[in-house]
């Protein structure tokens, strides 16, 4: 429903923009979802899936981890250079330390902004975007200096050995063994944050801290830790990332119409923090990126349709949640009336 | 030479200090009122958008200012309508709104100027220029750290010790100061706690409008994807320094604005010892060392970002 009106009103700026927003909508979805293009698809969800994953346990906290991009800039950054200093290192270890790596460097991204939160209440959403700028600029610094590839115009580190790469699932493809892990990780989050006692103390905690903090449950404990588990996640993206698409680290590597860490928010809060729909969102708005990218090409329309998309369905899935909250107590009323 | 260079650095951190300053006094009397606004990024970006705009086909920079002040009030007015009207989660629709902001100004900007942008960007030939107030601007030193300013900047600084006045010292002050302290009791009192929001979120959006359109028309003279860079953020972060008083975030934003301008000056200079990264990085990292140091102790209003709903 939300998607339908944001459609519609996509459809709206289209026409004001003078694209036809029919023969648009055909390149998008071809550029998306067709047989030809669905692995890329696939690719793209890859890392949204993974941070989505993550962001969904801070947002079931209520805690909103913003940071994300950051985070998966860190784990990149990791991944790159660990691996370009492995390469001695047998096969499979070699890939488990770089990606434990990553997930490290992900989770200490995430460590300060949530320290803050936890015991000062300090606005996660400033602290954690002010470390997506620095990350960023850490990163850039790394590529343009100590590591740059010195043959490259771009900064940009060197190419790793192709025995660091992931392997690849469908020959012929660039769909990679990340995605695999990604789909593992979706039973896996839906059991922490269904059947496990954390799962349900996060739940308790994003619907009223005072009420978790009467019920005895540790909230300082708690948002860390989901902080932590997010920043992971986010980090681990930007591992697999590294070793299965670019082979190396870019400055480039989120795509900077949409960047993943900020998509994964309206993928999160699309797929209503549920790992299962969260996965579904996260192919649909890989898909709805790589469509744009069709759709500007052959139908010559900017690219920052994208970023429209995702605002448009966010702010319609939060009315969304309004009409819901009404009609929900009225029936109420109606049922006391009885 | 040194005069000379410490009155550099004061005049251009006044002139840098003007955007921060005129977003944050408008979003803490907003979040005086218990609202916390994370929209005034995309806000401060669609008046540079507009302003830009504006500029660019009417070459007049008068015009342009008015219609991002206006452009400003339609992305708070949307703000408060989800907000305040619907109760909805503040700082997600926050949210939501500047990544749609960032999406449609960049949408826009290139469905008019073509994809393929030239390597000289569009720009506009005129920007917003200082003006010398007489007789005070031929003071030694203090007339040209002072008085050699745009007219925003001396209305900012008038904006400071007003909304201090108000929000102090009168009736409607404590009205807002009510509200952000406890919606449900100043209802009971009578306070139309949804219009006062309103009002606020209107008088927010035509200076975060404004205040936008420094960037793209005074500072630069053209427009860039996601210009504010987090400015908008960064004067939240600035209001929680200044815990909600307007006057401590006029020498709050002086301080961080100081350090910007460093910053600047060091980057020009082009030092090879000192990254541009880290330069870059500064003010951000100063932000997260502000929050830190002030941000630990500070107490804002009670109803802060808190939804409220009108119970009968």
């Amino acid at each position: 429903m939300a998607i339908g009106i944001a459609f519609l009103l996509g459809a709206l700026i289209l026409t004001v923009a003078g694209a036809d927003p029919v023969v648009a909508y055909y390149w998008l979805f071809y550029g998306a979802f067709s047989e030809a293009s669905f692995s890329e698809t696939l690719v793209r969800a890859t890392p949204l899936l993974f941070i989505s994953l993550g962001l969904a346990v801070t947002f079931t906290a209520r805690v909103w981890n913003i940071g994300a991009e950051g985070q998966f800039y860190i784990g990149a950054t990791f991944a790159a250079i660990l691996g370009l200093h492995l390469k001695d290192v047998p096969h499979p270890f070699a890939l488990i330390i770089i990606l434990l790596a990553s997930v490290a460097g992900g989770a200490a991204w995430a460590f300060l902004p949530a320290v803050l939160r936890a015991y000062y209440g300090i606005n996660e959403i400033i602290t954690t975007l002010m470390f997506n700028y620095i990350a960023i600029y850490t990163a850039s610094y790394l590529l343009h200096n100590p590591f740059r590839d010195p043959a490259s115009m771009f900064p940009e580190t060197t190419t790793l050995p192709e025995q660091l790469w992931m392997p690849i699932v469908i020959p012929g493809t660039r769909l990679h063994a990340g995605i695999l892990l990604a789909f593992i990780s979706i039973p896996f989050l839906y059991f922490l944050l269904r059947k496990t006692a954390f799962g349900m103390k996060i739940e308790i905690l994003g619907s009223s801290r005072r009420t978790a903090e009467y019920a005895g449950i540790d909230a300082v404990k708690l948002i860390i830790q989901s902080m932590l588990i997010s920043g992971m996640f986010a980090g681990l993206a930007g591992g697999i990332e590294v070793l299965g698409i670019q082979h190396k680290m870019r400055l480039e590597i989120s795509p900077s119409i949409s960047p993943y860490g900020y998509t994964a928010i309206a993928v999160t809060l699309l797929g209503y923090l549920n790992p299962i729909l969260v996965a579904a969102t996260s192919i649909f708005l890989g898909g709805v990126i790589n469509g744009s990218m069709t759709m500007h090409r052959m139908a010559n329309v900017p690219v920052g349709m994208a970023g429209i998309f995702q605002a448009l369905i966010i702010i319609f899935i939060m009315i969304g949640y309004y009409l819901e909250d009404k009609f929900a107590s009225k029936l109420l009323e109606r049922l006391k009336l009885w | 030479m040194v005069t000379e260079l410490i009155s550099g650095a004061i005049y251009s951190s006044i002139t840098l200090l003007t955007p921060l300053l005129l977003v944050g006094l408008a979003e803490l009397l907003v979040e005086r009122s218990g609202i916390l606004n994370l929209n005034v990024e995309g806000s401060m970006l669609m008046g540079a958008f507009t302003a830009f705009m504006v500029a660019y086909y009417t070459q007049d920079l008068g015009i342009a200012t008015l219609s991002a002040a206006l452009a400003g009030i339609i992305m708070c007015m949307l703000f408060s309508i989800l907000t305040v009207s619907l109760s909805l989660d503040q700082m997600v629709t926050g949210l939501a709104m500047n990544i749609l902001t960032i999406g449609v100004t960049s949408y826009l900007y290139r469905a008019s100027f073509g994809w393929y942008v030239s390597p000289i960007p569009p720009h506009i030939k005129e920007t917003i220029k200082p003006i010398e107030i007489p007789v005070l601007s031929e003071m030694p030193f203090i007339g040209d750290i002072l008085f050699k300013h745009m007219p925003h900047t001396y209305l900012a600084v008038i904006f400071a010790f007003t909304a201090w006045w108000v929000l102090f010292k009168t009736d409607w002050g404590l009205r807002i100061r009510a509200i952000g302290e406890d919606p449900q009791v100043a209802d009971y009192l009578g306070i139309n706690v949804n219009s006062t929001r309103y009002i606020l979120l209107l008088i927010e959006g035509a200076v975060v409008g404004i205040a936008g359109s420094l960037l793209s028309i005074a500072y630069y003279n053209m427009f860039l994807d996601n210009m504010t860079q987090g400015r908008g953020y960064i004067a939240i972060a600035l209001v929680i320094l200044a815990r909600w008083n307007p006057l401590l975030l006029l020498a709050g934003s002086f301080l961080f604005s100081l350090i910007d301008a460093i910053q600047l000056r060091i980057l020009a200079l082009g030092l090879t010892f000192f990254p541009s990264q880290l330069s870059l990085m500064l003010p951000y990292l100063v932000t997260i060392i502000i929050l830190l140091v002030a941000g630990r102790k500070a107490k804002g209003p009670a109803a802060l970002a808190k939804p409220f709903k009108k119970t009968r």
